[in-house]
């Protein structure tokens, strides 16, 4: 008497030839979740109404401070061509025979840029955190 | 001027050329078999089982992301455009910060593998998804093609072989490496080739200094470098300017290479971590390009024509130094550039092998392999049937592009929830046939700067926010058509994953505060 195999994929070794070599392979479409992902608060951000509201609240504030810290720079950085266009003179003002203008667009911009970045990732991990001291209280 | 005709004019030393590019080819193959060692898994091959620590990471954007144009042709255009050329690196650099701020913790976050991936999953859409893989291929194969015309002109000067054999080294190194590791041994490789792209321009560049302030040599000439006399092209409007700054700033949002290293990244936060990192880093990186450029206008202005000046940063030291100190100095620029372009190659290789053995080969690793040697194979052929007139520019056209294609699709997908795949869909193809329209038109006008108006070759400021406005009024037309999951994607992209017990995996580094 034999005992049913419905799991088996292959066919038994005593049955035809040898096994059929099945390579298991999956569309990447949609990977696992990033190591460290805490299933709990996410559920609950993603099924509760409430925690619809609080991740609607993080999504807004967090584009705010990307737009603000966004325009700043871009304000700035459009600032220097008009600055010079409007007081030409400051084109003639050298440091160490430097001319102003080379100062600022190849060294200037740099140290702001960082600083921006820098300015932004304090804040975003800061609204992170008030979320997720949110999530655990409720 | 083509790549072989600057090599005749301005030959050096042969040997060097050859040590150079065999000590930087068989390093990055050693790397790549090192790599090999340690990649087993599918997960190895694609996003290096997303293990990568912030500071490896970053180092390996940089040495991704510094491609041809920011080795050769900032200080190429420097030399030929003055102050005007400083907004390139600006732009390069600062398109990190628009990513860091738009985009890097949500696609880390959205947990997919690849542009498409991301476009499948928050639209729940394949035609969007294979709309947004023919993109990315097309990005991916034009940005290619300038790393081999850098390739064909540095091995031409440097060695004074055909300029068809730069190309060709450089796709089979590119390939043998792809093939061998995937992406975990390219992450070693790009992060060594960005220390090795700083140092081969650093160390020239102090020799230089101190050559000319011991011999009281002039450095900027006493301010005459600086003078606008020395440029050899008409100065920039002020349309063109803004227009070029668009395209890099929210270029970079697109290239799918760069975005492809942030899933690498544990989580959402040491995602930001990273971009900071790189920030530093290339600001660091591009204070030498300047550097030559500035000298370039005093030691090499017969460089100063179309098509030879990208060859100003390995003409430079030749210029200051004569005999062995001269060659060691090219040697070290030539090994700089040769990685430079063998870096950015294989980081485009690795994301378009990635989209299109997902697409047609059902994501194996052997389909991934022969994935990688159609990736490589169009490009060349693409180069070696093409002149290059100007890295930086034609670098520039490629940011355009994706600026008014991909960065659109992920900045309303990431931050918008009235997003629709026909609206995706339909920004994406105008972006692509207007700003794709422009340049071509422009290139079939002529190289000249006043063959074609400003707007053709420049786009940018006109078609991103094109491709922004049909996105958004067509997502609005099909309101319909909204995912069902949209919340729960957003939810997805934004909410922090929660310190908690880790299964698998090392440790993440604490997130800045």
């Amino acid at each position: 008497m034999t005992v049913p195999e419905p799991h088996r994929l292959h066919p038994a070794p005593d049955s035809a030839g040898p096994p059929v070599r099945v390579r298991v392979t999956a569309p990447r479409t949609s990977a696992r979740p990033s190591a460290g992902a805490f299933p709990v608060t996410r559920e609950m951000a993603e099924h509760s109404a409430v925690g619809e509201v609080f991740v609607g609240s993080l999504i807004r504030s967090q584009l705010r401070l990307a737009l603000v810290v966004a325009g700043g720079f871009l304000i700035i950085l459009t600032g220097i061509p008009v600055l010079l266009g409007l007081f030409p003179s400051i084109r003639e003002v050298t440091v160490l025979t430097v001319p102003v203008p080379w100062l600022l667009l190849g060294l200037g911009v740099y140290p702001l840029s960082i600083a921006c970045a820098a300015l932004y990732v304090r804040s975003a991990s800061r609204n992170e955190k008030r979320f997720q001291e949110l999530i655990d209280e409720g | 001027m083509r790549a072989d005709e600057v090599g005749d004019a301005f030959g050096l030393n042969p040997a060097v050329g050859y040590a150079a590019l065999l000590l930087v080819a068989l390093t990055t193959l050693l790397i790549g078999i090192y790599g090999l060692r340690i990649s087993r898994t599918t997960g190895d091959f694609y996003v290096a089982s997303r293990t990568v620590r912030p500071w490896w990471n970053a180092s390996a954007i940089g040495g991704e992301y510094l491609s041809a144009a920011s080795f050769l042709g900032v200080a190429g255009l420097i030399l030929i455009s003055g102050a005007d050329a400083l907004w390139f690196p600006i732009g390069y650099t600062a398109g990190y910060l628009m990513l860091l701020l738009f985009v890097a913790a949500p696609l880390r976050r959205s947990g997919a593998y690849t542009i498409p991936d991301f476009a499948q999953a928050r639209l729940e859409s394949l035609p969007a998804r294979r709309i947004t893989s023919l993109l990315v291929i097309v990005v991916g194969w034009l940005y290619i093609v300038p790393q081999l015309h850098g390739a064909a002109l540095t091995v031409s000067i440097t060695t004074g072989l055909p300029a068809w054999v730069g190309p060709l080294a450089v796709v089979v190194v590119v390939c043998a490496g792809v093939m061998g590791g995937g992406m975990r041994s390219i992450t070693f490789v790009q992060a060594f080739q960005y220390w090795l792209k700083l140092t081969a321009l650093a160390v020239p560049a102090v020799f230089i200094l101190l050559r000319l302030g011991v011999e009281g040599l002039p450095v900027t000439g006493g301010g005459a470098a600086f003078t606008a006399g020395l440029n050899t092209t008409a100065g920039a409007s002020l349309y063109s300017t803004s227009s070029l700054v668009i395209a890099l700033l929210f270029g970079t949002l697109g290239l799918p290479h760069v975005l492809v290293r942030f899933y690498t990244n544990p989580d959402g936060a040491s995602a930001r971590r990273t971009t900071l990192i790189v920030l530093a880093l290339l600001s660091v990186f591009y204070l030498f390009p300047t550097l030559f450029g500035i000298l370039g206008r005093i030691y090499t202005p017969d460089l100063a024509v179309p098509g030879a000046s990208d060859a100003t940063v390995l003409m430079l030291p030749g210029r200051i130094f004569d005999g062995a100190a001269g060659d060691a100095l090219t040697a070290f620029v030539t090994a700089g550039a040769f990685a430079a372009f063998l870096s950015t190659s294989s980081g485009l290789v690795v994301s378009l092998a990635g989209v299109v053995s997902q697409e047609f080969f059902n994501g194996s690793v052997r389909g991934f392999r022969r994935a990688a040697v159609l990736s490589t194979l169009v490009p060349l052929v693409l180069a070696l049937l093409t002149d290059s007139l100007a890295l930086a520019g034609s670098v520039g056209s490629v940011f355009a592009f994706t600026a008014s294609t991909l960065c659109p699709l992920l900045l309303l997908g990431i931050w918008w929830r009235g997003l629709t795949d026909a609206g995706a869909v339909a920004g994406m193809l105008a972006g692509a046939v207007l700003c794709g329209g422009s340049i071509l038109t422009a290139a079939l006008l002529g190289p000249e700067a006043s063959a074609s108006p400003d707007w053709l070759r420049q786009p940018a400021l006109w078609t991103v926010p094109a491709a922004f406005l049909v996105m958004i009024v067509v997502s609005r037309a099909t309101r319909g058509r909204r995912p069902a999951g949209t919340s729960r994607v957003l939810a997805r992209l934004h909410t922090p994953e929660a310190p908690g017990p880790r299964l698998a995996g090392p440790r993440t580094e604490p997130s800045v505060d």
